[in-house]
């Protein structure tokens, strides 16, 4: 039956909001036909429509899954907490887009994990399914449960709800475990779990978690995780795509009637970034840098453009600029975009990269706002977390900006970081302070309205596989005192100030760095209805606070407790390519203040480059 | 179908030309906003790679009109929006070509030179069909002579606010039948730019009320449809 059909459900749609959501039938949808395929995969993203569509690793495995004729793949989102209540109330299942049908009747069923706050929405998504959220209480009847995604390499606070994970990049993985899927579910006495035994042995980038037994020592740190196999890795490696010219990219993509975050091309140039900054785990889970060639993506660009009639592109990357054909990609799409009045937008620009050139060559209308990412407030702050940018640097940068017209100015920094003092914190407000002297250096016909300069302040959540992986977390106390300390620092009227919430990044640094017994606070918190927590208005952190406890689990052990570098952390059993040994060295340069050249001008040895990898800056590994 | 390079290869008009497109809007299409269908209809155009007359200025934008808006829940069989091409181009190319970028639920009905304004619409016809339980002729006929009875005062919304307004004068028509076990109102409503208009969803909710019909969320419910748009001598608007 499709459900999206029904018209019970049809009259549930009218009294929620933004029933847009839910209607499905977009133009580009890719609808198949059930009797043809051997198998179907549900690609869950856990959040709204509105940010699931919007993301590109999304459309790109959609298209991938579907290009095979064997494969259905169809997409899953979060129902928003009006809907899900009517869905219990009336016995609705989660459904998939494509098809209207039930999610518990796929034979896969995927989840991208983007970020730690989307924990409760698996489970939701889950239970609206009908699927028991512990893998170890579903049976051979229910869907194989896959999750893949940034969060995968820690997924340890979710491993008990998943029956495998996907490491890396999934163009290949994903491809490679549903044909063997099916291939084996033909076979006689076919079986999840020796299938899953099979993947984990054959297909690299495969980990199933039930298939590791981990022990604690006494106080509470890992003593060793121990494969029950003989015949599987003891250490996951990631898989990474070589050539990015190669890959599958969609071109096709499925267009959403309604607003979504993200409404235009996203034109991928680069996975990777050379900059090794020590507080991104970005840089360093998608290293070794490798880049797609302009030719490659010109001929994506006009083919998307054609096919979806979208009016922007947005090139995509860790630190676009240091794309080093960046000229010469942008001089080709102008080619192209001029004439047919396609607006070319780029986000992450480097202060040190920021030329009159580039920017006149995406300056759009619209906007008169430009983004920077100093980080840090103070050279001696930025030193320790190898943000290689200089005061001068990001004044000749807003120099440039506020002479071609702009007059809005946001700077990205964090608190909380490694040997912070205040001076670094009150650092912040100066720079701030700076940048509007810049504005006000100008002669006064250029000044055409009073400028601002918006500062937004984020809290160091200590990630896996970066060199401050080992770092204690700032107290709630201390966070608080920070932020309070910084908005009595700032002087200007032209500068706003913004910071992220201490509290939701306590837990986030709680999840990111957590092991497996955290899962039974999250089936608790979702037992309890939490749901959406990267959503302020349903984030309740004295909720978390009591699970913690009921669970006895101290949120400090993993949030506020200097790792040992010699302790076995949850994330030891994953192999991103970078070594252990490179991040102590990088933690060593940063408590030093050493900077670390970025890799185009010196490699500095983290181990990236023995996953290969078609132009890169990493030297061969013959 | 016409090639970029035919479309590209049509000669250029004096002056660019309206031209008129009627569509269904249909199916789950109902639950995309006006807003929506707009961004939507733009995003057709641009694939279709017909020759649209875009604003000459900062912000260079195809110029798209569109007769009444539909309120969200609201399927339409009569659907106008006019567009300017500047180039010459066949009227059933351009309904090929648009065609191609629509879905099923947003269909093509007819495509001409429009001799009428948007401003000369007046009466829009609405078919709701009720699913509930007390669905017989007696409620059919109570219910009809419910919506010729004035005075029905509602809560009517707006520009200028939320005031008392007796909704029968916007009334042109209501009649309901029972329908297999169903309850089908008709309605002509006033939908005049310069001397008012009454959103369907009024006498729907005044009839629901009055008579306790939506008793249940999933096994009570209604569908709404727009069938025909009308000028003021109750001519066929087109």
């Amino acid at each position: 039956m499709n459900i999206a059909k029904d018209d019970r459900y049809l009259s549930i749609l009218k009294s929620v909001s933004k029933p847009g959501r839910y209607s499905g039938g977009e133009y580009g949808q890719i609808i198949k036909d059930k009797n043809s395929v051997k198998a179907s995969f549900a690609f869950c993203f856990p959040d709204t429509y509105e940010i699931g569509m919007s993301n590109l690793g999304v459309r790109i495995l959609y298209g991938v899954l579907n290009r095979d004729p064997d494969i259905r793949c169809e997409r899953v989102y979060t129902p928003w907490t009006d809907m899900q209540e009517k869905m219990r109330e009336h016995n609705i299942p989660l459904f998939a887009h494509e098809s209207g049908d039930p999610v518990s009747s796929f034979d896969i069923v995927g989840f991208s994990l983007q970020y730690e706050m989307c924990y409760t929405n698996v489970l939701s998504m889950l239970s609206l399914s009908g699927i028991p959220i512990f893998a170890s209480e579903r049976n051979e009847e229910h869907p194989i449960i896959i999750g893949g995604g940034p969060c995968a390499y820690n997924a340890e606070p979710v491993a008990d709800f998943f029956d495998v994970f996907n490491l890396g990049e999934g163009e290949e993985v994903l491809l490679e475990f549903t044909k063997m899927y099916i291939e084996e579910k033909e076979k006689p006495g076919y079986t999840k779990t020796e299938f899953l035994h099979k993947a984990a042995r054959e297909i690299e980038g495969i980990y199933v978690p039930s298939f590791y037994s981990v022990t604690y020592k006494d106080d509470g740190t890992i003593e060793k995780y121990t494969p029950i196999y003989d015949d599987i890795p003891t250490k996951i490696k990631k898989r990474i795509i070589k050539d990015l010219d190669k890959v599958y990219f969609p071109e096709n993509p499925v267009m959403p009637y309604i607003e979504t975050v993200h409404d235009r091309i996203m034109l991928e140039v680069a996975r990777g970034c050379i900059r090794g900054c020590r507080f991104c785990q970005a840089g360093m889970i998608y290293r070794p840098v490798r880049e797609k060639s302009p030719d490659v993506l010109c001929r994506n660009a006009k083919c998307i453009y054609e096919s979806s009639g979208y009016d922007e592109i947005s090139l995509t990357s860790l630190s676009i600029s240091d794309y080093t054909r960046i000229d010469e990609l942008t001089d080709k799409l102008l080619e192209f975009t001029d004439p047919n009045m396609i607006s070319l937008s780029l986000p992450s620009l480097r202060v040190d990269s920021f030329t009159r050139e580039l920017m006149d060559k995406v300056a759009s209308v619209r906007s008169s706002s430009l983004t920077f990412a100093p980080e840090a407030g103070t050279q001696r702050m930025r030193d320790v977390i190898n943000k290689n940018v200089t005061e001068e640097d990001l004044m000749r940068a807003v120099g440039v900006a506020f002479e071609a017209g702009k007059s809005t100015v946001k700077l990205y920094f964090m608190m909380g970081l490694p040997t912070e003092t205040d001076e670094d914190i009150e650092g912040i407000a100066t720079l701030a302070t700076h940048v509007i002297d810049k504005y006000y250096q100008m002669p006064k016909e250029k000044r055409k309205k009073a400028p601002t300069c918006t500062i937004s302040v984020a809290c160091l959540i200590p990630k896996p596989f970066t060199p401050f992986q080992w770092e204690a977390q700032d107290s709630l106390e201390e966070l608080r005192r920070k932020q309070e300390l910084l908005y009595a620092s700032i002087k200007d009227r032209h500068v706003k100030y913004n910071h992220h919430d201490a509290y939701v990044s306590r837990l986030e640094a709680v999840f990111a760095r957590g092991d497996r017994r955290i899962s039974a606070a999250i089936a608790k918190a979702h037992e309890r209805g939490f749901c959406f927590d990267a959503w302020d208005e349903y984030f309740n952190y004295e909720g978390w606070c009591e699970i913690f406890d009921e669970c006895g689990l101290d949120m400090s052990f993993y949030a506020n407790r200097q790792f040992g570098l010699d302790e076995v952390l949850p994330w030891d059993i994953i192999d991103i390519g970078v070594s252990k040994e490179f991040l102590i060295r990088e933690r060593n340069n940063a408590y030093a203040g050493k900077a670390t050249p970025s890799c185009r001008e010196k490699c500095s040895g983290c181990g990236a480059n023995k996953l290969g990898g078609e132009r890169t800056c990493c030297p061969s590994n013959k | 179908m016409l090639s970029v390079e035919q479309i590209k290869a049509l000669p250029m008009l004096e002056a660019p030309a309206t031209v008129r497109i009627m569509f269904e809007k249909t199916g789950t299409l109902k639950f995309i906003s006006h807003l929506d269908l707009q961004r939507t209809f733009n995003r057709c155009l641009i694939r279709s790679r017909l020759p649209v007359w875009y604003t000459k200025g900062f912000n260079p934008h195809a110029k798209l009109v569109f007769s009444l808006p539909l309120s969200v829940g609201c399927e339409s069989v009569c659907e106008f929006v006019d567009i300017k091409m500047e180039r010459e181009i066949s009227l059933s190319d351009i309904k090929e070509c648009l065609s191609a970028q629509f879905t099923s639920e947003m269909r093509i009905v007819d495509i001409y030179y429009p001799d009428t304004k948007f401003s000369d619409i007046y009466y829009a016809e609405y078919e709701c069909r009720i699913t509930c339980k007390n669905a017989d002729a007696g409620t059919a006929d109570e219910i009809t002579s419910f919506l010729s009875t004035s005075p029905l005062t509602m809560l009517k919304r707006s520009k200028s606010g939320e005031k008392e307004v007796d909704i029968i004068p916007f009334i042109k028509k209501a009649e309901c039948k029972e329908d297999n076990g169903t309850l089908l109102l008709s309605m002509i409503l006033m939908a005049s730019s310069s001397d008012g208009s009454l959103n369907p969803e009024y006498p729907i909710k005044a009839v629901c009320d009055k008579f306790s019909l939506l008793q249940s969320e999933t096994e009570d419910y209604y569908s709404l449809m727009r069938k025909n748009i009308y000028s003021k001598n109750m001519k066929t608007f087109k």
